[in-house]
Parts: structure tokens; sequence; C-alpha cells
């Protein structure tokens, strides 16, 4: 049975519909009510509170934590600069990406990582005879992700740090009422936002801190059904979901490179050696199998099928996670990819996936067929081949003092 | 003149009842011959006190496969199994144990209590064991291929298996000749390194043999705990309702509804040999059954010297018998309890303990137990599978009391004293039985209503296996695939035309698996022995 | 360019020899030797002042005499027998047996003990006889290709070869092969032999470099591999050998430096193998390196972390190289008689159940007190190795594990030299007293000194799934996937050993491969 997260006495007040789901090993919300979008439109309008304390989470400190993570993680982590965060992946030798997460840097010799799966064992048989140590605090920090347009007012309400100067992937020390934590600008939804990182025992003092100053701004509990929504948007792949981490995949087909997940940017190709280094510069240089897009569903093309049937059309209620095909822009049994999530994007008031396809056909604008099942029959409906991020409001990275 | 059979099988065990079943579904005429005056052999359940039920010798349900299940729609004739979601191990000294479940993120967190390293290689261990369970299911699905033939039909068998390792690549090749040679626990090192959490993994090589967990060949038997799961199967280990014996009743009332008879309390002396062919069976009243083919449910050892004879055989094919080795290496206790057998008193609820529970607080502690049984020593703490299903299924005991199995090794067959001085020792063994979980359960003496000891000498003399082997004969490489019992015969021929065999003795071996009943059966058809 | 076409890592018998085979093919060799004399293993040293050992292994019938006429030993003072040498099966009641290399003679000896015995004996050589034609073709031959994955039209033929030669064994002698090789070793004796100190005597290779007792399950495999591969004698014992290997390597140009440790294997910027890097941060490149050292040394200790492949650095780990032998080296101021004879080569064991006792210890990291133990009287047959009169007892102690839980201290030794004492004075009586000098070197000292990984005399457990993929599948034909590096020491096939047989290989591969 998962356990409680310090939150727990608080999220479970909130949650009036009792829908929780295993995360790692932990009571997650899955939603607050029975009818969950204004959890998701708290993102874009507000602020949504989420709790993310089931990450897994690493301290990784130590003379040659800088090289140590270098090596191990495809972005060459000894560039960040203090409290500097990151995201980036990493790889096995074969260059297939084993997880993704971020990398935050607290001193000369210490750094922060996030992580989707257990990744204790697999860093630490690295370590032999390096000056480095890895402590799993999975279980001794919590974390709270305030996500969306008010969330920079509503911290600056509760704690002394410099929001107004905390630019997007950095980190800052702050100060609440009795209670110390970390503030990283980061986030899964593609928005203003912050990640707040506490020790279980202050848990509660965060929370209410937060809760109590965010009151007046609309601040509301969002669950994980909506945070899936607009990470999509987001274009943010999702460990487990869009793609397998190769440490779990049973065959080479199940595995992919960070190329062909769209996290070639967080690739530093050349510097000294690391995990997967030779097979990411034979990738580079001979060209990537298949590529991570997203789909821009066609809805006329929905409409009328839905029409043809005199109904109205339909799209399932929230994110959806399983395997879609994607065929050919013109044969629609040829079979070039499958979508691995997707959403209804209110905010875009689109039809939106993401989709893993044949390299010749990831070119944007490229148009597709989809696979979309109307009143029990398979039918294809046109989708066009675009980036993976559909949203990406100025906001997500602006800093105010500059605006001003 | 009585009736001549298609069909007569010795034994009316699962085995000899699933071959019945398949036999008589294909339209033939079939009896079976049941020696005690219940069905199951080995699966068995028998109220030996009022009101406490005992799966006797067999007790838990694990590699029973489901194409059995779907093809004699067993679950139509009341197969019935309850999953068991903890296995349970108590560890001495206060400390909580280790409880893995069917939940992995609660499992990594229990074992991350002993090893953080551990309660992740889980899963990375888990990944190999599915791609090498791959292969055995294709070896336990089919009859064994014959290496010594150059039968074309016997080389296309062993290229279809070869195919299976064809994706493998070298490297899990090469794990595939680690897991079929190594010690289970030689084997666990090279992932794990919590003496606890071993403990209990590396047993599970060990059962039913006479090795111990640093003995080479163990660790293949591993992958029994991965072969569920490829089936579509999850959580294969179970009990049956009402006992093991549920299993077997299944199996008898299938056959039953396609025809088959069976009869119990019917003694067979022998087969009936005429001209080297088995042309039936002779009973101990001396009265004859005849039939075109027999299907001897028994060990190899009995099956050859007793039922068709020495004088029937030719001297290599009698030595090389004589060289199957059985050892039986366990025995069972059966505790009729008060009241519960509370394992952990600091846990919350009994959900623990209603899976299995293991007393092998590490793997020194097994290997020890092992160390004095190759001696001749009952192990004086030895390694306990204990199951008390009276949590799950009610019905086995009176309200609010239970039964409590426990599986014990090592009690070796072959013991100092002489086998036979067996029931001299039997109060002394079920002695060490209770003194050994008293360590868990400190009242235990207390809860004992009644105690039946199953030594290794009882399991010879009342279910018929030879030196007290559960499973008709060692699992050791030199006794498996095309050399189970011996080679030349191991595609369950014998020496004698007609005469068949379908036990566990023979391919692919031990546990409630059905597939020696069944392999039988489908060769003897496939042949149209009849 | 570089100054030497290859390095050696290593002077042992198999550094030497790949050295020499690949000078002799005009290759600019060097071999880097990190202690002061050459010969590793096979080195005879003096342990006590006027005592010398002939090596730290005993047994050179393994010895490939293929190799030894193809580098011409022979002119160069080696005196190679076409025949293994006799060695007397000890029992505690006094009683003793020559086993002779001749089966029958053999027979003869057995016969006065029992004539079951002697007629088992028989059938075993003969057994052994027949099917050394398919193990001696496996073991002196690079290992098969078994990639199925890129089966080849050529490795296809040489496996039907294979296929073709265990079927040429005849059904039955196949079948019995298959039948016994998976069997634990006093299984498979007890079948057929009756004498306890026979059995256990006869059983003793087997265990040797295996972290096994007589009743682990595999050993028969390993008894008969030993069998078929016993066909030959060194005069002189190993130092002979390598003094005969060291005069050919001069002789040949290989250049040779002893007290330079290998810090590092040296790579260029395509990560491929370029050279080495001494203790003390000298670098000498070449086109190629070949190390003789264990692979978990090669790979783990002479690279940087980062720099193997994981999957590579992910297997060798796995390799299981438990050491389990000890060596006590006594200085004696008499003739030693064991049994009341004169003998050079002696084992110990009593019984198969004895033997086993001996290993139980072992998997709880603690010592027997009743050792079986492998003893070599070099003295017997080369008087000069001691003082006038005295002799040299060389004593290979199985059964002592490296991770001895009460640790190898200057204590510990002294009680296993002791146990060890105790043990020859029933063999010997009154031998302490004439003991003027001992040395004994535990598991971890053979680690220190011979840079052998846990102090395995065999660079990894001689066990199924080690053996033709050895050391792991992907380096299991002298190539390695570091580009350059290859290895040439007991780690590969075919096994450990005083058998020069992985560094002929060896050289074979590195020279196909330029």
């Amino acid at each position: 049975m998962p356990i409680q997260t310090p939150f727990h006495p608080r999220t479970s007040e909130h949650n009036k519909n009792l829908s929780w789901k295993d995360w790692g090993g932990y009571f997650a919300a899955n939603s607050y009510d029975v009818v969950n979008d204004f959890e998701y439109y708290a993102f874009r309008h507000s602020a949504g509170l989420v709790d993310i304390t089931p990450l897994f989470k690493y301290k990784v400190t130590g003379k040659d934590a800088s090289l140590f993570l270098s090596r191990l993680i495809v972005k060459d982590i000894s560039k960040l600069k203090l409290n500097q965060a990151t995201y980036c992946c990493w790889c096995d030798d074969r260059g297939m990406v084993i997880d993704d997460g971020t990398v935050m840097r607290f001193g000369e010799h210490e750094y922060f990582v996030t992580a989707a799966d257990p990744s204790y064992s697999w860093f630490s048989r690295f370590v032999k005879k390096l000056d480095v140590q890895i402590e799993d605090i999975t279980d001794s920090i919590c974390a709270l992700a305030l996500q969306g347009p008010t969330s920079r007012e509503i911290l600056k309400l509760m704690c002394d740090a410099d929001l107004d100067n905390l630019k997007f992937f950095w980190t800052t020390r702050a100060k609440g009422d009795g209670f110390e934590f970390k503030i990283s600008r980061t986030g899964y939804t593609g928005d203003l936002g912050y990640e707040l990182w506490i020790k279980n025992e202050d848990a509660l003092k965060l929370f209410d801190a937060v809760w109590n100053a965010g009151k007046n701004f609309n601040i509301r509990m969002s669950g994980i059904a909506a945070l899936d929504i607009a990470r999509i948007e987001a274009g943010l792949v999702m460990n487990g979901v869009d793609y397998h981490s190769s440490l779990h995949a049973l065959i080479p087909e199940q595995m992919s490179t960070p190329y062909e997940l769209g996290l070639g940017w967080t690739v530093n190709l050349d510097r000294e050696p690391f995990m997967g280094q030779r097979a990411l510069r034979a990738e580079k240089k001979n060209g990537s199998r298949w590529a991570t897009v997203g789909l821009d569903i066609n809805w006329p093309d929905l409409e009328e099928l839905y029409n043809k049937h005199g109904l109205p059309p339909r799209t399932a209620a929230g994110a959806w996670r399983q395997s879609i095909p994607v065929y050919h822009p013109q044969h629609t049994t040829k079979q070039i990819g499958y979508a691995t999530s997707g959403t209804w994007s209110p905010i875009l008031k689109k039809n939106i996936a993401l989709a893993t396809i044949e390299i010749a056909y990831a070119e944007p604008g490229t148009e597709v067929n989809f696979e979309v099942m109307v009143m029990h029959h398979r039918k294809t409906v046109r989708a066009i081949v675009g980036k993976p991020q559909f949203y990406n409001p100025e906001r997500k990275r602006s800093i105010l003092k500059n605006k001003r | 003149m009585s009736k001549k059979y298609d069909a007569i099988i010795i034994g009316g065990g699962h085995n000899g009842l699933i071959n019945a079943a398949y036999l008589a579904k294909a339209g033939k005429s079939v009896l079976v011959l049941e020696k005690r005056h219940v069905l199951g052999g080995a699966a068995v359940s028998e109220e030996i006190y009022p009101g406490f039920t005992f799966s006797v010798a067999s007790y838990v349900v694990s590699l029973f496969r489901p194409h059995i299940i779907r093809e004699l729609n067993l679950a139509e004739h009341g197969y019935s199994i309850i999953p068991m979601d903890a296995s349970f191990q108590p560890l001495p000294d206060g400390d909580i144990g280790l409880c893995r479940w069917g939940d992995a993120s609660r499992s990594r967190r229990e074992i991350a209590r002993f090893s953080k390293k551990d309660s992740e290689v889980y899963g990375e261990f888990s990944k190999i064991m599915t791609h090498m369970a791959k292969l055995a299911k294709q070896v336990i699905d089919h009859p064994a291929p014959d290496v010594a033939s150059i039968n074309p039909k016997e080389l296309a068998a062993l290229l279809r298996m070869g195919k299976v390792f064809k994706n493998l690549g070298p490297e899990l090749l090469q794990m595939n000749t680690k897991l079929l040679t190594m010690s289970s626990a030689d084997f666990l090192d090279l992932w794990f390194e919590s003496e606890v959490l071993k403990g209990p993994m590396s047993v599970s090589g060990i059962i039913g043999t006479f090795l111990g967990v640093r003995s080479p060949g163990t660790a293949y038997v591993l992958l029994h705990h991965y072969m569920g799961e490829l089936d579509g199967a999850f959580r294969s280990w179970g009990f049956s309702k009402g006992g093991t014996g549920g299993v077997s009743m299944a199996c008898a009332n299938a056959a039953r509804s396609f025809g088959a008879e069976i009869r119990t309390n019917v003694d067979v002396s022998c087969v009936k040999i005429k001209n080297g062919k088995a042309t039936g069976v002779v009973l101990a009243n001396g009265d004859e059954i005849e039939s075109k083919i027999v299907v001897s449910n028994l060990d190899p050892n009995r099956t050859y010297l007793k039922m068709i004879g020495e004088n029937n055989l030719s001297p290599e094919v009698t030595s090389e018998i004589k060289r199957f080795k059985l050892r039986g290496s366990s025995g069972k206790v059966n505790f009729a309890l008060s009241g519960v057998p509370n394992f952990c008193r600091k846990r919350e609820g009994l959900e623990f303990m209603k899976g299995d529970i293991a007393i092998v607080p590490n793997v020194d502690y097994v290997e020890k137990a092992y160390d004095q049984a190759k001696y001749g020593e009952f192990s004086e703490r030895p390694y306990i599978n204990i199951v008390v299903p009276s949590l799950t299924d009610p019905t086995l005991a009176p309200p609010g009391k239970h039964v409590m199995s426990c599986f014990v090794q090592y009690a070796p067959f072959n013991i100092k004293e002489g086998a036979e001085n067996w029931p001299k020792l039997a109060d002394k063994f079920g002695d060490a039985v209770q003194n050994t979980i008293k360590e868990y359960v400190p009242d235990i003496d207390s809860l004992v209503e009644h105690r039946q000891v199953v030594t290794p000498w009882d399991l010879q003399e009342r279910f018929g296996l030879t030196e007290g082997n559960i499973f008709q004969g060692e699992l050791t490489l030199e006794q498996l695939l095309f050399q189970r019992p011996i080679s030349g015969y191991a595609k369950y021929k014998t020496p004698i035309d007609n005469l068949w065999m379908s036990g566990s003795g023979t391919h692919p071996g031990g546990g409630i698996m059905g597939s020696g009943g069944e392999l039988s059966a489908k060769s003897i058809l496939n042949e149209k022995a009849i | 360019m570089s100054k030497y076409d290859v390095i050696v890592i290593g002077g042992g018998h198999n550094g030497l020899t790949t050295a020499t085979i690949l000078a002799k093919s005009g290759k600019k060799v060097l071999v880097v030797e990190k202690r002061k004399i050459l010969g590793g293993i096979a080195a005879g040293e003096e342990f006590h002042p006027g005592y010398f050992t002939t090596g730290l292994l005993h047994d050179t019938s393994g010895v490939r005499a293929d190799v030894i006429k193809s580098l011409q030993l022979e002119k160069h003072g080696l005196k190679l027998e076409n025949k293994r040498s006799d060695v007397v099966l000890l029992s505690k009641d006094g009683r003793s047996v020559t086993i002779k290399a001749d089966a029958d003679a053999t027979a003869g000896e057995l016969r006065k003990i029992s004539e079951q015995d002697a007629e088992a004996y028989k059938a075993y050589q003969e057994f052994s006889r027949k099917i050394s034609k398919v193990i001696n073709d496996l073991m002196d031959n690079p290992p098969p290709n078994v990639d199925v994955e890129n089966l080849t039209m050529a490795s296809l033929v040489v496996l039907a070869k294979k296929g073709m030669l265990l079927k040429g064994l005849g059904n039955k002698t196949m079948m019995e092969l298959l039948k016994v090789a998976p069997m634990c070793v006093a299984d498979f004796l007890n079948e057929k032999f009756k004498t306890d100190f026979v059995k256990a005597g006869i059983a003793s290779p087997a265990l040797y470099g295996s972290y096994a007792g007589p009743w682990s399950a595999y050993s028969t495999i390993n008894l008969l591999l030993w069998e078929c591969a016993s066909r030959s004698c060194v005069k002189g014992g190993p130092q002979a050998l390598i003094s005969a290997l060291q005069k050919a390597a001069t002789q040949a140009g290989v250049e040779i430096r002893t007290g330079a440790e290998v810090e590092k294997i040296v790579l260029d910027e395509a990560g491929a193998a370029r050279g080495v890097r001494l203790k003390g941060g000298e670098e000498i490149s070449a086109m190629k390196v070949a190390a003789s050292c264990t692979p978990k040394e090669t790979f783990l200790n002479l690279f940087d972390t980062f720099e193997l492949e994981y999957e590579l650095d992910y297997w060798i780990e796995k390799i299981r190289s438990r050491g389990t032998t000890a060596k006590v080296n006594l200085a004696v101021n008499k003739k030693v008689e064991l049994n009341g004879q004169a003998v050079e080569f002696a084992r110990t064991g009593n019984s198969l159940d004895e033997m086993e006792k001996a290993f139980d210890p072992v998997k709880y990291k603690e010592v027997t007190n009743s050792p079986f133990l492998d003893i070599h009287i070099p003295t017997v047959s080369n008087p000069a190795l001691a003082p006038e009169g005295h002799s040299v007892v060389s004593v290979l102690v199985h059964q002592i594990p490296y991770d001895f839980k009460g640790g190898w201290t200057v204590e510990t030794k002294k009680k296993l030299g002791e146990d060890v004492l105790k043990t020859l004075e029933i063999y010997s009586s009154g031998l302490s007293q004439a003991v003027a000098g001992m040395e004994v070197l535990s598991p971890a000292d053979l680690e220190d000194r011979y840079t052998l990984t846990h102090g395995h005399i065999y660079h990894g457990e001689h066990f199924v799934d080690q053996l033709i993929t050895r050391p792991v599948p992907s380096c299991a034909h002298y190539t390695t996937p570091v580009s350059g590096l290859y290895l040439c020491g007991s780690g590969s096939h075919p096994g450990g050993g005083i058998t020069c047989a992985p560094g002929s290989m060896a050289a074979a591969a590195i020279l196909k491969s330029s």
C-alpha cells in the first residue's frame, strides 16, 4: 500500500473526490474534485498547488561531484553555476535514455538531483574510487509545486526571497515564518511556476503559509490529472509514458535516445567522455530513426466523423496515455508511428498529442493520419506534425524587472 | 473376463489424473488405479484431526500450467486458487522482518531497510529473469528433444529451442549458462548485497533437493518465480481452496467428466508384460486388468524396478535406473493450533502472514542447515516454509482455530541412523521444528493442539515416493531434460512397449505443474499408441 | 610512431609466451613486469636463506607441448616429458598409493589396496582417454564462436565439427559424458571407487581454483578437464619453464623491464589502447597492449572510472574469483619422507567427506583446521634447491578463503602454518622439529605479491560459465571492446595453471588482427 506524504493531512482534507493514485509508492491525488478542469485552469489563470513529494530526490556531494554528474548525464553539469538548475536526461552506453530530471547546484560540491525512477543504485555503481557521496533524500525532503501566473505574488507574500529577480531555472534559499526552504523556478506545466523543497518536519508550516498567502489569488489544489494536461501542452515527455527507461526495457525497440525524444538540446556532445557519448555522436552524424513530435489533430475531421452518426464530437475527458497508431499521410494502412499521450487542450481548444514517428515524417507541417474511435469503429483523421511544445507563454521565462 | 481398457493409469496423483483426463477427452477408455483411499498422491488434503484439514504433503500451488486449466476446463470442475500476496520472513531479535508484497513500491521500501541498492536492483534482476523465463517456458512446455538423435524431427525440436536463444545476444546467453549452472546464492550475489533478502530468495532454488543454496546447479529454480508472469498469470502462487487436494479433485472430476473411470484402494503389484509388451496390470490380490497401454505415474525407481522388474530389463537400463538419484531431503510438520501463531506482533494486522512465511534469516543459516544434512543428520535449525492457509480459507479449521503447514528442509532420507529409524526420530524432528518456530512465536507451545510429523520415511511409505523425494527424483542437470529419468527413455516411454510414464520423474520434473501428465498424454496421442 | 608494436603487461609464463611469439613474428615487443623477477606464479623463489621453491604452483602437467615446440624452448635448456609426474596419494592410516602416468601401472598399485579401485581406475582412465579428443580439441583451440546472432559459414563449420567430434565419441560415451559432466565429483567417484583416500586423492584436482567441495555439482567436469589436459611435465618445474622462456624471449628480441608497475592503460582520443603509464609517471606508447594480469585487474584498476563502457564494466565485475588457496613453504633440515617414502608430489584428503568438511567453513569466510594439501618436495629431484641433505617442502593449501572473517594477520597466518604442519606431521612424524624456516602466504598475500585479484591462482574460477567464453563473452577471443587491448593471461580461454595456452592463442589473435 502506498504511504502518505508529509502534506497528506492537508491534501486529504482538500481531496473531496477521494481519488488517489500510487505515484512512486506515495498516495498522490489524481484530482481533488469530480469536475477537475478548474485544477488545470489554475495553472493557466491563477495558481495550482501540487504535492510533488513522490519525485525521487538525491543529494550528491563530494570533491568529484561535478565530474561524476557530468560523466553520468548527457549535459555538462560542471558548467552549472551556483544556484542554477537544469533539466537533463541520462543514458546508458548505447545512448538510450534511462531517466530525465532536474539537477540543481547548491554548492561548489553539492548537487540536488530529481528523477522519475529510483536511481540510487544506478548512480552509486559509478562512484567507485571517486570522492562522491550519494544520499537518497526522497523520504526526508518533501516538495510542493506552485504553478501559474499568480504564483510569484503568492510566494512573495509568504517568504523573504527575491523572486522578482529569480530567473527561469534558478534557485534560491527562502525563509518563511519559522521555517526555511528552497525555491527553484522550475515546473512541469510550461507556465510561470516554482517548486518548493523543504524537510519533512516543516511540511505543514510551508503548506499553510502558501495556502494562506494564496487565498486572495485563487490558489487551488491541483492533482496529477490536471498536471498531465498542462505538461502535454508544454510538450514535456514523461518517463514510463512517452518513453521507457532503457533499464526496464526488455527489447531495444522499447528504448529511445535523447535525440529521438526531442531532448537533443540537453546533450553536450563535445567534451570529456560521458555515458552514451560514442553512440550519441554516431547518431548525431548518421541521423536518428525516430522523432518525438506534437500532433495537432484536425478537429473538423473529427466533427465530420461524428456528424455522420448524428453525434456531436467527443474527446476523452482529460489527458490520455494509451498508445494510438499514427499512419502515413496517404496510406492509412501504413503505420509510421504512435502517439503516446494526448489531451484536449482547454486553452488552445485543440486536440493534441505527443507522438513518436519515423524521422521522414517529422518535418513540421507534415500532414499525417491519426486513428480515432468513432461509434466503435476505427477511423482516421488528419493531424499536422509540429514541435511537441504547443503552449509556451512568455511569463514562463520572463523576469519582472526587465518588463519594467 | 473384465473389460479391456485403452489405458490404465497407475497412481491417482495429479499428473496421473491429468493424463487420464487428456486421454479420456480424446475418446479413449481410461482406468485410473490409486492405492490409497484418497486421490491426489502428494497433492492431497486430509482431515487428520477432527475439524482440521491438512494439505498433508504438497502445500502451495505455483507452477500449475495455465493451459492445462484452460484445456481441461478445470475451473468448472472446482479448481480454485486463493492467491498469496505476501511473502514474509521473520527475523530473530525483535526485528520486524522482511515482507515482500505484490505492491512493488511497498516491497522496495521493505527491502530498502536492509539495502537501498538491493531495493532498486530488484527491477533489473527481474528484467534479466524475464528473458531467461522465456527460454524456460519453451523447455517445460514441450517434451525434451533427444540430443543423441539425428532424427529430423528431434533436430527440428532442438532448432526450435535454439531459436529462442537467437535474440539474446552473447551476454544474455552467458547469463543463461550462469543461471543453469551456478548456485542460487552465488547467482544472487551477482546483484544483491543484503543477506536478509538473499536468504528467502535463494531457498527457492533448493526446495525438495538434496542441495544447498551454495550448491552449483540450484540457480535455475529461481526462474519459477518469473514463469507465472509470462503466462499472463500474475500471482501464480496460491492456496488451493480446501487444501491442495482440491487441485487433484478438480483433475479427477475433469477426468470423470470425460468418461475416465477412477478406482481407489486398488494396489497394483506389477505391470503385466508379454513379449516385451505391457498388456495390463496385475493387482496385489492377484486380479489382472487388461489394457492397450499402461501409464505409470509412479517414480522412476518404482516404475522400473517394481512395476517392470529387473528380470524384464537389460542390465544397462537397470544400472542406469539405479544411478537415478532420489535422496529425499525434506519433511512436513503440520500443526493444529488453538489460535493464530503470530510471527511478528510489531506488524499491524495479519496480512503479512497470509502468504508464505520463510524461516531463513540469512544465506548462511540455510547453508549451515544443509551442512548438517550432508553428514546424515536432520537440521537442528532448519529452513521452514510455513503457511497458515486457514487465515485465508477458514473452512480448513474450526472457528478461531488454525492449521499451520510447515515444509521443513533438511530432513535427509538417508539419515546416519538408517532411514528405517526415521519413525523413532520423528518426535525429535518435530521438536526441532517447533523449537525453531518458538524463536519467532514464543507462545507456540501453548497453541499446539495436535502435531503431525511427516518424515521422508513417511513420504516413502505413505505416498510411495521412493526415498521421500517430493519431486520423484533429484532436479540436478544430469537428471533433467533428455536425461529424465534416463537417457533414451526421456520421452515418457520405457523399454517396455506400451508402458508409458507421466509423473514428476519425467520431464520437466516436480511441483504441482501438471506438465508430466499433460505432455505424456499428448505424446501417447501423437504417436497413436492407442 | 610508437617505439613498440606491443607492450605486454606482466612477465609470467603467459606474458612471456605472448611476447616471444610476437617477437618471433617480427614485432617489437616490450614486457613490463611489476616485480623484480620474472615468472609470476611460475617463478621459483628463495623463501628462506638457501632454500628455493620452483614456483607458486607445482603442477606443469598441463603445459602445451606444441607451444614449447614452436618456441623451441628445448634449445634453451627445457626438458619436457610427454607424461605427467607420479603423484602419491596419502592416507592418514599410513597407507599410500602412487598414481602413475600409465593407467595399467597405476591399476597395479591400486590392486594392493582394492581390486575394485584398480578396475575402476582403468575404466576411468579409458573414459578420459576417449573423451580427451573432444575436450582437448575444445581447450587447445580458441573458443568456438557462439555468437548466434552473427553465425557465419565459417563458425558454422567449426560448430559442426565440434558436434561431429562429440558424435564421434559414439552415442554411449557421449551420453555418459553428458550424464557425468554436471555431477559432483563425489557422486561420480562413489559410483565406481571404494577406498576413501583414493577417491579423495583423485578428486583433488577438480577442486583446485574452484569455489567448491567434492559435493558441489559440476566438479566432475573440472576433474575431466584436468585429466585430459595433464599430458606432460617440465623437468625442474615451473621455474625451469620461465628460465627457458626468458632466454627465448631475449633471443627473439623482446625487451623486458622488471620493477615496472603499470598504473594505467593509456588510451588515445578514439578510446583505443596506445600504451601504458608506469607508476612514477613514465608513459610508454605502443600500437597495442596485451595484458596478462587478471581481467579484473586489467579493467577495474588500469582504467579510470567512466573510461570503460558500462556494459563491459558490468560483466567484468560479475566474474567470480574467490581465492581459496594458500601457500606454505617449509625449509627442512633433513630429508623428508611421507608415509615412509621419499616422494616429490603428494596429495592428502583422506575422504570426500573430510574434503567437504574442509570446504564448509570457506562458505562462512572461516578457515578449516584440517585443510587438504597438495605437497611438492622439489629437493627430491633437485637437491640443489636446499643446503646439502635438506629439503624444501612446498605446500599448496586448499580451501583457505581470501575473505577470511578474522582477517589475514601475522597471527592468523601463524595459525595456518601450524595447522599445515600438524597435518603434515600425520604423514611425516617429527617434521616440525626439523623445520628451519617457514613462509606462509595467505590468499591476500598472493594478491599482493602476484597481483592476483582476490588471490585467485587461476585469474577467475574454473566453472562452467567461466570457461569457453572466458573471461566474459565480449573478451572471449583475446580481443576486447577496447580497440588495441588484448588479454593474454589465465583469465582467458582455456584458463589457469601453467599451460602457456592463453598466451600462445592470444599471440595468434594479435597477429591475426594486424
